[in-house]
């Protein structure tokens, strides 16, 4: 059954364009659809030929709108046996031109039955108003890619060459460019489909606005709305990183001072830590739209817990201070309320006594429980400064991750091996701080610097003396101030993975 | 969908839908996500912004979870405290002006009945107006204690997370202190209302008078108060008591008549200019400002549990579907094309669309054995067609290169090839080297157009002893066959 539905609507001007990804049989045609949809649910991919073996179109969104139709096809098989079959349709002498040969071709007999997939090929691309053609930069250029170019070509729409797997070590890209030149194809673009460049989609409508010029506001338009879900993705994953951290630094655990309640308190602190450490994972996976599957969970390597409370903390006791302060403000309204109600004859006394319960009452409310605590020799476990560290190490490595990986990619994310402690999370002291800086890879090595070895941020330092500012505590609080704090926390995490990125070089 | 329903989100959405998509973002970081496929794909096929999406979202899921209900029970109970407060305002109010003013058997302190009546509220609207100094604590401490309270009093889950939620929606968009002001405001007026017609009432019923005492003042100092207090309702037509009548009101001796009246005008002038009117005026402002506030509510996309759906309810790209069903396989057959009565010639060894940085020959080759190079494009290869045809040959070996993708073109011309010799084996370069899946792949489809697993080989050096036509190399060449 036939349903190419078109959805005919589009904001800039008239109907959106349409693309046909056309080349040789696997050289990643799905691949760059998934990548340029962020749909890793689209289509079939394998390393084998032929997996592709019908059109299958998806359309890009801009503002809901279709702004481009984009078709995957299956690869072109037979190149060589197709062109002498096209001649032997439009002999020498009879001087058609290109399209005609093909539509010529798409009437013939052997249209549904050896050249099936070719035909699939031609009459989308006839139908499109260009095409990008996937090459492997790894394949040597033979004469079978130029007699399929040589057929491609006659259907008399731009192609655009696009060169994947340029990440390869055996890729063979000046080959490619040199004969693509040859055949006429100046403008070409190098698109990873696994590890994409940032820029690589703005390079991409770049080059096609280039050969294009009637859709070059569309393809604009594009660009600039891919830029813009970028820098949205990038402001999210940072904040939900930013919740995580404050989440984790403002939890503690209160214990019996016995050894048997301390080990199982750490236990349950550990437990309880690296669930939400995932759960932050899973949301930046969804926000990217990855799959769960895409990064198998490593066990934060947790170790070194701190003990001890932070009851006088500096912020602790100056927020102590503004408490007190307000609960005498609403004593003072309460016990001024019940004056009213004696009718002022007793002005005064009631309010004052009211200023003192309220403060009393305030301040008991919020430390009262610890301090009660603290004499009863209780102990307070909090997670160390180290494991924080780390923590944040690892998400910001794994935002870079999720932010340079394609939607093609099959192989799991792979965070660099010091992040990662697999099979013993519960090692003697594993922190990172104490780990040699052997294999720091370039584009972590600045936040790297200031993560490891500054003072923590503020915000984190704050976090650490207001319990309630953990979403894992049962009295959870967003107060105003708790979310300037993940705010600030979001923008500073954002100031130290800008100076990160590293451009590959082209 | 409905069409009253998609009218209804096509309008600037309602506060409810904010208070209901908050209350659902809450309750799913809390206790995680809820399934909500069926919600997503009926939100996800309608025309809205991001945003829009969000909110119908959480209509469709909080309908199903109830939590509209919780909502509209808590406002329920939220109004009728709202009501109860209205009437313990009223009853202060009143009470406030009977224990001022007395049941008139004794004479009414005029100034410490105006500090009994004004004083409190005098007090709090300044607290409120500090509050405007405060930066960050702003006012919301009394919003913070309000919550602390339903947190005490709520019962069942979904009812503490209803208010939070409401505290979350108007703290973002700062209208929380203008709210919980407004509502103060609201009950203080009611209150210096209820308590200005108990005093009228009371001045009109009973005979009171009024005096002033004191031990240590001057009795100028009373007068000049008076007169200042006074200026102000005296300007909104409020009696303003002569000086002589000020000064005769602190002796012990009974004032006349049209005195005390002059007294009980300047007593209710004051708490109208004092207490009412910047009690109304605030509470307008108040109204004001959460009405604009409101009016600008926006959600915030990137708020963990909203920043999550922005694929999934706002795809940057959809399916569209395919064009037709794939084709059954066609897998090229090897044909026989030489006449069987044709002698056979010399071995001949050919390259098939081998890479250019390949070494050629791949090994020494024996003597009579014909290598006829590296075949790649159309005239290399019917140049080839043509001399097999002439020159069929014993053994022909074709050398491809394992790490390209086995298409259909290239599994075909091998079989065509192969259809010309004697016998026709395969040398697969580097076929357990790098990708391995491909070399697989190769197997299957040479297999598939008809060659046997012996006439695969995995390395050169066995394939070229194999077209030297050794016997013993021959059976080495056989036991090292790849396996199929």
């Amino acid at each position: 059954m036939s349903s190419l539905e078109a959805r005919p609507q589009s904001d800039h001007g008239g109907r959106p364009l349409r693309l046909a990804v056309v080349g040789h049989t696997n050289t990643g045609k799905t691949s760059l659809l998934r990548t340029l949809t962020r749909d890793p649910s689209f289509g079939h991919i394998e390393d084998r030929p032929g997996t592709t073996r019908h059109v299958e179109g998806a359309h890009l969104l801009v503002d809901g709108a279709v702004a481009v139709e984009l078709y995957d096809t299956p690869g072109m098989e037979d190149g060589i046996a197709l062109l002498d079959y096209l001649d032997q349709l439009a002999p020498a002498g009879e001087r058609i031109d290109g399209p005609e040969r093909i539509r010529r071709f798409l009437q013939s007999p052997e249209s549904k039955r050896r050249f099936e997939q070719e035909a699939r090929v031609l009459r989308k691309l006839l139908e499109c108003d260009a095409g990008l053609y996937v090459v492997d930069g790894r394949d040597p250029v033979l004469g079978k890619h130029k007699d399929e170019l040589a057929i491609l070509a006659s259907c008399g729409h731009p192609l655009l060459p696009v060169l994947n797997f340029t990440r390869s070590p055996e890729k063979r890209l000046s080959a490619w460019r040199d004969a693509l030149a040859r055949l006429g194809l100046h403008a070409m673009v190098e698109f990873d489909t696994i590890a994409p460049a940032l820029d690589g989609e703005a390079q991409l409508y770049d080059k096609l606005a280039l050969l294009m010029d009637r859709h070059a506001a569309l393809l604009r338009a594009l660009k600039e709305d891919v830029g813009r879900q970028r820098a949205l993705r990038r402001a999210d994953a940072l904040r939900l990183v930013a919740e995580l951290l404050i989440d984790i630094a403002a939890w503690r655990l209160s214990s019996e001072p016995s050894q048997e309640a301390l080990r199982i308190a750490t236990q349950t602190l550990r437990e309880k830590a690296r669930a939400r450490e995932n759960a932050c994972v899973q949301a930046l996976l969804k926000r990217y739209n990855f799959r769960r599957q895409d990064f198998p969970s490593h066990g934060l390597p947790l170790e070194g817990e701190r003990w001890g409370m932070d009851l006088f903390h500096p912020q602790a006791l100056k927020d102590m201070g503004i408490h007190v302060g307000k609960g005498m403000a609403a004593g003072a309204m309460a016990g001024a309320t019940l004056d009213v109600f004696m009718a002022g004859l007793s002005l005064g006394a009631a309010t004052m006594l009211g200023a003192a319960a309220g403060g009393l009452w305030q301040g008991a409310d919020k430390f009262g429980k610890r301090m009660l605590g603290r004499l009863k020799g209780y102990q307070e476990i909090s997670v160390d400064d180290q494991v924080l560290r780390l923590l944040a190490l690892r998400q910001l490595a794994l935002v870079q991750a999720l932010e340079h990986r394609g939607h093609a990619a099959q192989t799991p994310i792979e965070l660099p091996g010091e992040f990662v402690q697999k099979g013993r999370p519960a090692a003697a002291a594993p922190l990172v701080a104490e780990t040699p800086p052997l294999a720091k890879p370039p584009a972590l090595k600045q936040n790297s610097d200031a993560l490891r070895d500054a003072r923590l941020p503020d915000e984190l330092t704050e976090a650490r003396s207001q319990p309630r500012w953990s979403t894992l505590s049962d009295d959870y609080e967003n107060s105003a101030r708790r979310k300037e704090a993940v705010s600030s926390l979001a923008n500073k995490l954002a100031a130290m993975d800008a100076g990160t990125e590293v451009r590959p070089a082209l | 969908m409905p069409e009253a329903s998609r009218s209804a989100i096509a309008q600037p959405p309602s506060f409810a839908a904010f208070w209901l998509a908050e209350t659902l973002r809450l309750r799913e970081s809390l206790w995680g996500p809820l399934e909500d496929a069926r919600e997503v794909r009926r939100v996800r096929s309608e025309p809205l912004s991001f945003e829009q999406k969000i909110l119908l979202r959480g209509r469709h899921l909080g309908k199903r979870e109830g939590l509209d209900a919780s909502i509209r029970n808590w406002s329920a109970a939220a109004r009728l405290i709202l009501v109860v407060l209205c009437g313990a305002a009223l009853l202060a109010g009143a009470g406030a002006a009977v224990g001022a003013l007395g049941d008139g058997s004794r004479q009414v302190n005029i100034l410490l009945a105006l500090a009994a009546l004004l004083g409190l509220n005098t007090l709090t609207l300044a607290f409120w107006l500090m509050s405007f100094l405060v930066q960050g604590a702003g006012g919301a401490w009394l919003g913070e204690s309000w919550l602390w309270l339903t947190r005490k009093l709520a019962r069942g889950p979904n009812a503490t997370l209803v208010p939070r939620a409401l505290a979350e929606i108007l703290g973002r968009a700062h209208a929380l202190r203008w709210l919980l002001g407004g509502v103060s405001h609201a009950l203080w007026a009611i209150a210096l209302s209820a308590m200005l017609l108990a005093m009228l009432a009371l001045l009109s019923a009973r005979r009171y008078s009024f005096n002033w005492e004191t031990t240590l003042l001057s009795p100028d100092v009373f007068v000049s108060l008076t007169r200042i207090l006074g200026w102000l309702p005296a300007q909104l037509g409020f009696s303003m008591p002569t000086e002589a009548i000020v000064r005769a009101s602190g002796s012990l001796q009974a004032l006349p008549e049209p005195a005390q009246a002059l007294w009980s005008g300047w007593l209710l002038g004051c708490i109208v200019v004092y207490g009412l009117l910047p009690r109304v005026l605030a509470l307008f402002l108040c109204l004001a400002m959460t009405r604009r506030r409101l009016a600008g509510l926006r959600l915030d996309t990137s708020l963990p549990g909203y920043a999550e759906l922005r694929d999934r309810l706002a795809p940057a790209s959809e399916h569209a579907g395919i064009d037709a069903p794939a084709p059954a396989d066609q897998p090229a057959r090897k044909a026989i094309h030489a006449p069987p009565d044709q002698p056979l010639d010399q071995p001949i060894l050919v390259g098939i669309e081998l890479p250019p940085d390949l070494a050629w020959p791949p090994g020494p080759l024996a003597p009579g054995v014909a290598d006829l190079g590296v075949i790649d494009g159309r005239t290399q290869r019917n140049a080839l067609l043509d001399r097999l045809q002439q020159h069929a040959p014993e053994r022909l070996l074709m050398v491809c290169d394992a790490q390209q993708t086995p298409d259909r073109g290239t599994t075909a011309m091998l079989a065509e090839l192969a259809g010309f010799a004697g016998q026709a084996h395969v040398a697969l370069l580097g076929l357990y080297q790098g990708r391995e899946g491909r070399g697989a792949a190769w197997l299957e489809q040479l297999q598939a157009a008809g060659f046997q697993p012996q006439a695969l080989h995995g390395e050169a050096a066995a394939a070229l002893a194999w077209l030297a036509g050794e016997p013993r190399a021959n059976e080495l060449a056989g036991d090292q066959h790849v396996e199929p």
